[in-house]
């Protein structure tokens, strides 16, 4: 206890030290301040790092963290809200799709000069891209995860699988054997696939070499309706088709119901998740944590990992916040290597850190961690926001593809239509 | 004014304790002679509540007007700037064509709901005055239960009875031989799933209705009736030319108040399936909700809200103007 007290005291004198010198430099800003208000996401940052860097940062510089988590739900209604009072949060957690809206709007401090101090040599490729518009970083990277597939080990080699697939081609065949070792059980799903797992359609049309949209001269043209997207729409409806001797609906995402939920049940053998999804799976049905493992989702070329959705948070700094430079001090501790390494352990892809070694100590972790440099992200444009928060237009498409309400045709034309007449 | 007012509607009524209204109406008319601030002092005296209510429902109606002429995004609104575009968030709005589809939408929605709801409510409370006491008390309180049912928790309800494997509706359509449903999706279509919408909504508004109707009908002496039986009136007759002529006017309020609320339906259609599929059962509501809170267009939103308001009033013209007549020919 003494000894990491010790430890904490050095980093904190060496954050001091650090930012001092980049505080030295800058004018205005209040030095008055007393107290910064800080807003999490519900389920980020484990409570243990949270209490050590809060404790930390309070005793190196004298001020308080009025730390406050807030639920996802409605997230973006009390933003707004908030970001528009005359006392709004230092520091807030935006979901990486969410930013560049948020940025373009000028409601983002611009930290491009301090990002040296948040580390910014390390910094995940993906989620760098989701902060950056026109060159310039609107906020820190934090976190990010990534969906592998997640699998009951028992019910696997029960199955006559030894290996976990590492191609498209094994996996089918593995939801296929699965499908047949418990042919006797009429709510089995091999995988349990909801008809508007986005998200990993995302995964599908990239390992196809598609894509949701391009931009050309500054212009954004959704690009569903190509061959590769197209294949990638193919590739979902032939996993949708073999996974579950149940149709599961096709109007259903991975939230309604909770997919972690439907795994706790026992009656499924894989699902495209995130770790916290099986960590709530575990939570219902205990006997679940030794039966289960990971692997990443295989692409249609044997051996290699498909490309993924990187999702994730970045902290930013509010425009009208009054305490910045305070702000900026509490995000370059947590963005020392100590922090990070506490994210990576509490089972996250640390967004300054390129060092995944605490991550890839369970299987999970190890299967994110292996298909993480792989990640992508959605258009990095401030329209994108109102495509996801609003009516999607690929879960509309794969609803209707599914269902049969249209040909795979018309709905990848009408949903790139969609993206286009939302994002142009 | 409005005091002499007040007791000459409400005295008929007999609600109003007859001792009362005579000493402030006299009272008001020894006052009549005195000065100006004895005549202000009724005014004065209603002033803070009228104040009050101005506050409170006016300045978001006005705010709402002003809003739809600005530019009004994220930014503006943080940054506290007021950007005036004049007409630009109407004609973005009036030149989608899909606004018309969802206003053309949004309408035959609210008269299918409103004319289910007004109908089955006015249907149990004709029911409720020839039930036993014991039967109709029964039925009261099944409906208050329903009535206080929180929407959200019963729209959740009735999700788990469409629901597509498990729903209890399908699976009591395939015990009776209806094989075809099973798995049947209910929410394929845009018209399928705002149909079940509307039954939810019915279903919440019918207790209110019957209630309101019922106590109308209560008010209606039973000498009539048993005039009419003397007369020889069938029930259909009894109905037309008894119970109709004096629920009529009441049967006209709360028609106009569940077109409001049906109008404006929000929450119920969200939470079903976001107003898809496809965006098939999208209504003015839900759209208002993509462009303000969605993709944070609070101006475009505005003018949405507006533009409601306008429909709103041509489809209660009707009414309104004999709201308005009825009030002057007191005055």
């Amino acid at each position: 206890m003494k000894g990491w007290r010790g430890l904490a005291a050095g980093a904190a004198a060496l954050a001091v030290a650090v930012t001092g010198c980049g505080t030295s430099t800058n004018s205005g800003g209040s030095t008055e301040t007393k107290e910064i208000t800080v807003w999490l996401m519900d389920g980020s940052a484990p409570t243990t790092l949270t209490d050590a860097l809060n404790k930390e940062f309070e005793s190196a510089n004298g001020i308080k963290v009025k730390y406050e988590v807030q639920k996802w739900t409605g997230i973006q209604e009390k933003l707004t809200t908030a970001l528009a009072s005359s006392t709004p949060p230092d520091i807030i957690e935006l979901g990486n799709t969410q930013t560049a809206s948020f940025a373009d709007q000028g409601t983002l401090a611009d930290v491009t000069a301090d990002a040296s101090q948040f580390n910014s040599g390390e910094w995940l490729g993906g989620l760098k891209d989701s902060l950056t518009l026109n060159g310039k970083q609107y906020g820190v990277p934090f976190y990010a995860a990534n969906r592998t597939v997640i699998y009951r080990t028992d019910l696997l080699q029960a199955a006559g699988v030894a290996q976990p697939p590492t191609s498209r081609a094994e996996w089918l065949d593995a939801i296929n054997k699965l499908k047949a070792a418990n042919a006797s059980n009429p709510d089995f799903q091999a995988l349990y696939l909801p008809g508007q797992s986005w998200y990993f359609l995302l995964s599908l049309i990239w390992d196809e070499g598609g894509d949701i949209a391009k931009q050309d001269g500054g212009k954004w043209t959704g690009t569903l309706d190509t061959p590769q997207a197209k294949a990638g729409f193919e590739a979902y409806k032939a996993l949708y088709d073999a996974s579950a001797t149940k149709k599961v609906p096709a109007d259903i995402d991975e939230a309604k119901p909770q997919q972690m939920e439907v795994f706790g049940t026992g009656n499924v053998g894989m699902m495209v998740g995130l770790p916290w999804e099986l960590a709530g799976a575990v939570k219902a049905k205990p006997d679940l944590k030794d039966k289960t493992a990971a692997f990443p989702i295989p692409s249609k070329k044997a051996g290699s990992a498909a490309p993924v959705f990187l999702g994730g948070s970045n902290l930013a700094i509010p425009a009208s916040s009054k305490n910045a430079d305070a702000a900026k001090k509490y995000l370059a501790l947590l963005s020392s290597k100590k922090y990070q390494d506490m994210l990576a352990e509490g089972g996250a892809v640390p967004g300054t850190s390129k060092d995944t070694a605490k991550l890839a100590t369970n299987a999970i972790g190890k299967a994110m961690a292996d298909s993480s440099p792989n990640g992508k992200v959605t258009p990095v444009t401030p329209k994108w926001a109102a495509v996801e928060a609003g009516q999607n237009p690929l879960k509309d498409a794969l609803t209707a593809y599914l269902t049969g309400a249209k040909s795979l045709d018309q709905a990848t034309k009408d949903a790139s239509e969609a993206v286009t007449k939302a994002m142009g | 004014m409005t005091a002499v007012e007040t007791t000459e509607t409400a005295a008929p009524a007999g609600s109003i304790p007859p001792a009362l209204p005579p000493a402030v109406t006299g009272g008001a008319r020894k006052r009549r002679r005195g000065g100006a601030f004895d005549r202000a002092l009724p005014y004065l005296l209603l002033a803070p509540a009228l104040i009050a209510i101005l506050w409170l429902i006016g300045w978001p109606v006005v705010s709402v007007f002003v809003t739809s002429f600005r530019q009004l995004n994220l930014g503006e609104l943080v940054r506290g700037e007021i950007v005036w575009t004049g007409f630009d968030n109407y004609a973005t709005v009036l030149q989608d064509e899909r606004f018309w589809t969802v206003s053309l939408r949004t309408v035959v929605f609210t008269a299918a709901v409103v004319g289910a709801s007004v109908g089955m409510g006015l249907g149990i409370a004709l029911l409720m005055r020839v039930l036993t006491p014991w039967v109709r008390i029964a039925l009261q309180i099944a409906m208050l239960c329903a009535w206080a049912m929180p929407i959200l928790a019963s729209t959740t309800v009735y999700q788990w009875m469409f629901d597509q494997n498990y729903g209890i509706l399908n699976k009591t359509l395939v015990q009776l031989g209806f094989d075809s449903f099973a798995g049947y999706s209910w929410f394929s279509s845009g018209t399928s799933t705002l149909s079940v919408v509307g039954l939810l909504i019915v279903w919440q508004a019918i207790p209110f209705l019957a209630f309101s109707l019922y106590a109308g009908l209560v008010g209606i002496p039973r000498d009539l009736y048993e005039a009419a039986g003397i007369d020889g009136a069938t029930g259909w007759q009894t109905f037309r030319a008894v119970t109709w002529p004096e629920i009529r006017s009441l049967l006209m309020m709360v028609t106009f108040l569940s077109t409001l609320w049906d109008f404006k339906v929000f929450a119920q259609i969200w939470v079903f399936r976001e107003g898809g599929p496809s965006g098939e059962s999208t209504t003015l509501a839900v759209l208002q909700y993509l462009e303000g809170i969605a993709k944070s267009h609070f101006g475009v939103a505005a003018a949405i809200s507006v533009l409601m308001m306008v429909i709103l009033g041509l489809i209660t013209f009707q009414y309104l103007r004999r709201l308005l007549q009825t009030e002057e020919g007191k005055i």
